[in-house]
């Protein structure tokens, strides 16, 4: 499809195991839109982070990309070799990790840790270049010029993160991928640093994977949303179609088990638990909690359908 | 009647640096009882640092309070004989946050379940033992021959987190300490593990305190709530009256910051003003808050009572009565709530 800034294209990622290799990611396809927010939601050990780094060829064995391509604009970056995929890191896809407190490095200054990132892409920048520049990164996330001085044991959670997403976007990456970048932080800080990314997105005018499993956050953020279930995208729609009217009964599901604020006793779990990957079940692999489920789905796995651009679903039934 | 623990005027300093003369606040006195007879579910709500987990650590007797005292059945704890604080080790139960790190890799899960067992001596033949630990199992949704034999890797998050409520469970407790316990686990596994929470409270009438930051589920489980900033308890009282029409502005900016499910986006808007830290005196909210008077500056705000079963520290409620200290107890007495209640659903 044309007009993406990004495609993944039956992509399959597996980890080798003494009884045979377990596939984390399965034959997984989607395309993203220059400045679109793609949310990937999904529960732990879904394949949602496999996915990422898969993206971004940084699977370590024993993971290995087995198959299927990805594209950013019209490179295929499977066809790239090491050093190249290494420059276009950062510099063209860039990514906000999970937990900042431990991507950063813990004896550096933030200075430091952006100059650093400048001058590993071959930016050759004078000493007075390099401090406006990071002046101007740093209050493009919202932090005062004097945070370049600080260690990072010396910043809040909030702040660790915001400086996280400074160094993501100091080479005006195309597409930012935002693992979880909240999950440790504190609902009002959540907030802020939500904000943040999205005004920066906005000024780079870049496109925004955005990785997590809390789908109120999804709701208030991305304009699309993948969920994936047991390393496939069971569903892709639009986020205003997928909370009205979610097609596959996970989507459901998982919406229906989340906590509300305005109205009570309608907490529900789903029921089962999530599948092993060696032992995945056959044919759908959400039948066994599926309250759906017919005799197909437990013989025949459902293939990803599309409706309409930009939507799809795989499931026999939605 | 007594109650069964009690805390009076308990507050919590750490000191540190040199001569201890940096001490930090970790909670500002606190009268709290847990009274048998009306068991409830009382949330605790707040930030990292707001001081939640250091009440669940006194309320367990793992710390001592800088002031005041902790009592279990009307006595004292530091005065409890050796068989009081072992009735005391049994009727009151914790759960905590990581359902990984409490587990030893090396044992099988029995392990975790067999040794309340033997050290409280709850069972007098091996048969018994069995019987009760597959029972407590069953209790929070779990099938005792999926789970016994295996080793915690070979389970998720969610089945090990039920185990610890089984563990707790096995000993007939009186009240639970529940620290953040669903906050590692996945969301579709959260409303089973507050269900039996709930089921706990409700069939067996056992006490929870259920310490969270998550307004949302804090909501769904508790009958009351208290939500605690900087070491202080700002708002506090019956779950719908604190949820649905907060007092303090605190409250009214966590539940304002929580993205909702819903195809309106009203989230992001206001942000709070700076935050330079709490001021020196005077309502510790004062320098994020948008409606902060000068006298909240000059004076530490009392609760008031704004209504029966909810109070709140805002001097902007000064026209209610106040709500002394030791009487935060009334406002937090569970009132049964007709007709609400979690759907836990059971393994398929």
């Amino acid at each position: 499809m044309s007009g993406s800034v990004l495609r993944v294209d039956r992509l399959r990622v597996a980890y080798d195991h003494p009884l045979g290799p377990v596939r984390a990611v399965d034959e997984l396809s989607f395309s993203l839109r220059p400045r679109e927010r793609f949310g990937l939601a999904g529960e732990s050990g879904s394949g949602k982070s496999t996915m990422a780094l898969a993206i971004l060829r940084m699977i370590k064995p024993p993971g290995r990309i087995e198959g299927g391509a990805v594209w950013l604009d019209d490179i295929a970056l499977s066809g790239l070799a090491d050093d190249e995929m290494r420059r276009l890191r950062l510099a063209a896809i860039a990514m906000v990790p999970q937990g900042s407190m431990n991507s950063l490095n813990p004896v550096a200054r933030i200075r430091q840790q952006i100059s650093d990132a400048l001058a590993d892409h071959g930016e050759r920048l004078s000493k007075r270049d390099a401090e406006t520049r990071i002046r101007t990164l740093l209050a493009q996330v919202g932090l005062p010029p004097e945070i370049a001085d600080r260690y990072p044991h010396e910043l809040s959670g909030g702040m660790k993160q915001r400086a996280c997403i400074a160094i993501a976007i100091c080479l005006r990456p195309k597409v930012i991928i935002a693992d979880e970048p909240t999950s440790a932080l504190d609902v009002v800080v959540q907030r802020q640093v939500m904000e943040t990314l999205g005004h920066v997105q906005a000024e780079l005018g870049a496109a925004v994977i955005l990785i997590g499993h809390d789908i109120g956050l999804m709701a208030q953020f991305v304009d699309r949303l993948g969920i994936m279930y047991a390393g496939r995208l069971v569903e892709v729609a639009p986020i205003r179609d997928i909370i009205t009217a979610p097609r596959h009964p996970y989507t459901r599901m998982l919406i229906e088990s989340l906590p509300s604020l305005e109205r009570k006793g309608e907490l529900r779990g789903i029921p089962g638990l999530a599948p092993v990957l060696r032992e995945l079940p056959s044919g759908c692999a959400f039948h066994p909690r599926c309250p759906k489920a017919q005799a197909r789905c437990r013989t025949e796995k459902p293939a990803v359908r599309a409706i309409g651009e930009d939507a799809s679903v795989a499931c026999h039934f939605a | 009647m007594t109650l069964l623990l009690e805390l009076r005027s308990v507050s919590k300093h750490f000191t540190g640096g040199m001569l201890g003369r940096d001490r930090k606040v970790a909670l500002e006195p606190l009268s709290f009882a847990v009274d048998p007879a009306l068991p409830g579910i009382t949330a605790v709500v707040g930030e990292s640092g707001s001081g939640k987990t250091t009440l669940a650590r006194l309320l367990l007797g793992l710390i001592e309070p800088t002031e005041g005292e902790v009592r279990y059945r009307g006595r004292p704890l530091p005065t409890l004989s050796g068989a009081e604080r072992r009735e005391f080790r049994r009727e009151v139960q914790a759960i905590f946050q990581d359902p990984y790190e409490v587990y030893n890799p090396f044992y099988r899960v029995d392990h975790v379940l067999t040794t309340p067992v033997r050290k409280f001596r709850l069972a007098v033949t091996q048969t018994e033992a069995r019987r009760l630990v597959e029972e407590a199992l069953r209790v929070v949704g779990l099938r005792p021959e999926e789970i016994l034999g295996r080793y915690p890797h070979q389970l998720s998050g969610g089945q090990r987190q039920r185990i610890m409520v089984a563990r707790a469970l096995l000993l007939q407790p009186r009240l639970i300490v529940a620290d953040e316990p669903v906050s590692m686990v996945d969301a579709s596994l959260r409303a089973t593990i507050l269900g039996s929470l709930r089921k706990l409270n409700e069939e067996l009438g056992i006490s929870i305190l259920y310490i969270t930051h998550d307004l949302a589920t804090a909501y769904q489980v508790a009958d009351t709530i208290l939500v605690l900033y900087r070491a202080s308890v700002v708002e506090a009282g019956d779950v719908e009256l604190v949820v649905k029409a907060p007092r303090h502005p605190y409250t009214q900016l966590l539940i304002s910051a929580i993205p909702r499910v819903s195809t309106v986006r009203d989230w992001g808007a206001e942000d709070p003003k700076s935050q330079d830290g709490p001021p020196a005196y005077g309502c510790k909210f004062a320098d994020r808050c948008p409606v902060a008077m000068p006298q909240c500056l000059a004076a530490v705000p009392a609760l008031y009572r704004a209504s029966p079963r909810h109070g709140a520290a805002c001097f902007r409620l000064s026209e209610w009565p106040v709500l002394p200290p030791e009487d935060i107890g009334e406002v937090l007495m569970p009132a049964r709530r007709p007709g609400s209640r979690i759907v836990a659903t059971t393994p398929a």
